[in-house]
């Protein structure tokens, strides 16, 4: 999968979690500050990144991630094994 | 000013030789206790506890039912076998009072003998009369304790009594007691209230003159009963409040063995677990207690505060069963119909139940961080958290990993209940809930959400 496939997918999921617009997300968008997500909404964010990639993922370094960025590169890395 | 650097250490120093886990924190001291007696320094070593034979002496049955509806004759026995188990084969549990008075007490006793336990030793209490004495002798037992009270709060106020009286009626008593062959437990009534020298020091010298040709099985026992709970164990506080201060001159100056002094607290000034404590640690033998405290008002110190408190002064279980004490206080709730308080020490519903959901993340993360122990070997208590709008996802994830059994990489995610949180907080933010997540709702939440999983581990 590309980052470009990754990237359109991580942007998906998270207009649709956060209830946002997909076209005024911006890679550098921080999930907290300014797409609002707080601790049980950023939680449920990455339980659906879980189901969109199919991944069990390591919770603790999931819930590391803080930017629309920042999830296109992690999860590029693990699929692509990068 | 001594100045302290970071050690900026790569593995984390958990204290362990002070923490074990395995065992309750254990108890260390680093030098010799001072306290001034008539202006003098003297020395209490506080590391001698751990080899003189300290024990527990039990007294449910008489001041702990003072407080309370009786308990019938199966219960008491039911109790006492548990109490043996508990005490185990050293005898940690020592001795064990009952009242004399009623056919109950007395077929008490009998079902309790019958059941060939070698303890705790069963013994008698009875008023400083010589009529109550005659129960003593046909029961058979080879001690008993008797009301010698101390203060002139007493003397001259409820028994209408000069001190000679009292003290001659007492030592009557007494003497009876030692010519039938059964050894007296005088129980020196609100001892921290009564004139020391004047009285209560020239009794226990006439007690120790009386028996000093006896042998040592048959001197008398003194027990300090702090009846109003005004004992204090801070370092150089007064007398007679002072509980130091009572048994160094108790010891030195009237010369009782430690091993015949035994202090008996109560909880008015919520004092009663710490004076029981300090009272070991300056020098005698026996601590008095009672399940779970109950006891007249305030209550005596709790029987199984004390076990915990043994374990950590002797570094050991010493052949303790402490399961024991999770399966009494069940058994108070169940068959005897006692509540015990949710956040009473060690078995109370909630003592080891977290709620908020930082502690719950610390649970999850390294279960010694908000566990006092190993509570789940050691009580058969394992940690546990109650749902309510603070607990938080990590909250959640502990209830579920801990109801599906799951340990190790097999623990689920926070990912994975995530869905079960969200119902949590709706309950409260849409719902207006004010009451806790109940197990059973939460297993419901499992059914539905987690099917897979619920299906896989559930053990009915």
């Amino acid at each position: 999968m590309t980052r470009q496939e990754i990237a359109e997918r991580v942007i998906k999921v998270t207009a649709r979690e956060l209830r946002r617009n997909p076209a005024e997300i911006r890679e550098s968008d921080q999930f907290a500050m300014e797409l609002g997500a707080d601790s049980l909404k950023s939680i449920e964010l990455v339980a659906a990144f879980e189901e969109e990639f199919n991944l069990n993922l390591v919770e603790e370094e999931a819930l590391k991630v803080q930017s629309v960025g920042g999830a296109i590169d992690f999860f590029d890395k693990i699929i692509n094994k990068k | 000013m001594k100045t302290y650097e970071l050690q900026d250490v790569p593995q984390p120093n958990l204290i362990e030789n002070i923490f074990p886990y395995s065992l309750p924190p254990l108890i260390k001291f680093e030098g010799k206790i001072h306290e001034t007696i008539d202006g003098k320094t003297v020395e209490f070593d506080p590391n001698e506890v751990k080899t003189r034979d300290i024990h527990i002496t039990d007294t449910t049955f008489r001041d702990g039912q003072q407080a309370r509806p009786p308990y019938k004759k199966e219960q008491m026995v039911k109790l006492y076998e548990m109490l043996s188990r508990l005490g185990g084969p050293n005898g940690v549990i020592r001795q064990s009072e009952f009242f004399l008075y009623t056919k109950n007490d007395r077929e008490t006793i009998d079902a309790c003998r019958n059941l060939n336990l070698k303890f705790p030793e069963i013994t008698g209490w009875i008023r400083a009369n010589k009529g109550d004495f005659r129960l003593v002798k046909e029961m058979g037992l080879k001690e008993t304790g008797m009301l010698t009270s101390s203060s002139d709060y007493h003397i001259f106020h409820k028994q209408n009594q000069t001190r000679k009286q009292a003290m001659d009626q007492y030592v009557e008593v007494v003497e009876a007691a030692l010519e039938a062959g059964i050894r007296p437990r005088c129980h020196l009534e609100d001892i921290t209230r009564a004139d020391l020298p004047g009285f209560v020091f020239p009794f226990v010298q006439r007690l120790e003159r009386l028996t000093e040709k006896l042998p040592d099985n048959m001197k008398v026992k003194i027990r300090l009963c702090d009846t109003m709970g005004f004992g204090l164990s801070y370092p150089n506080a007064a007398e007679p409040r002072s509980i130091p201060k009572l048994i160094w001159r108790l010891r030195n100056e009237c010369g009782v063995t430690p091993d015949r002094l035994e202090w008996h607290g109560h909880n008015d000034f919520h004092k009663v677990h710490i004076n029981a404590a300090s009272a070991w640690i300056y020098g005698l033998n026996a601590l008095n207690g009672t399940l779970f405290g109950f006891g007249e008002r305030c209550g005596n110190p709790p029987l199984e505060g004390a076990i915990i408190e043994y374990i950590a002064l002797k570094g050991d279980l010493c052949g303790i069963n402490l399961p024991v004490i999770t399966e009494m206080a069940q058994y108070y709730e169940k068959e005897i119909g006692t509540h015990l308080a949710p956040n009473y020490p060690f078995v109370g519903k909630d003592f080891n139940t977290t709620r908020a959901g930082i502690h719950a993340g610390g649970l999850r993360k390294f279960e010694q961080i908000y566990n006092i122990f190993d509570t789940t070997t050691l009580l058969n208590r394992p940690p546990r958290v109650s749902i309510t709008d603070k607990s938080g996802t990590d909250g959640v994830a502990l209830w579920v990993n801990d109801f599906l059994g799951l340990k190790g990489e097999e623990r689920l995610s926070v990912m994975k209940v995530a869905k079960i949180q969200r119902w949590v907080m709706d309950q409260y933010e849409i719902e207006g809930r004010m009451s806790s997540i109940t197990d059973e709702e939460l297993e419901e939440q499992v059914k539905i959400n987690l099917p897979e999983y619920y299906k896989k581990h559930h053990r009915n």
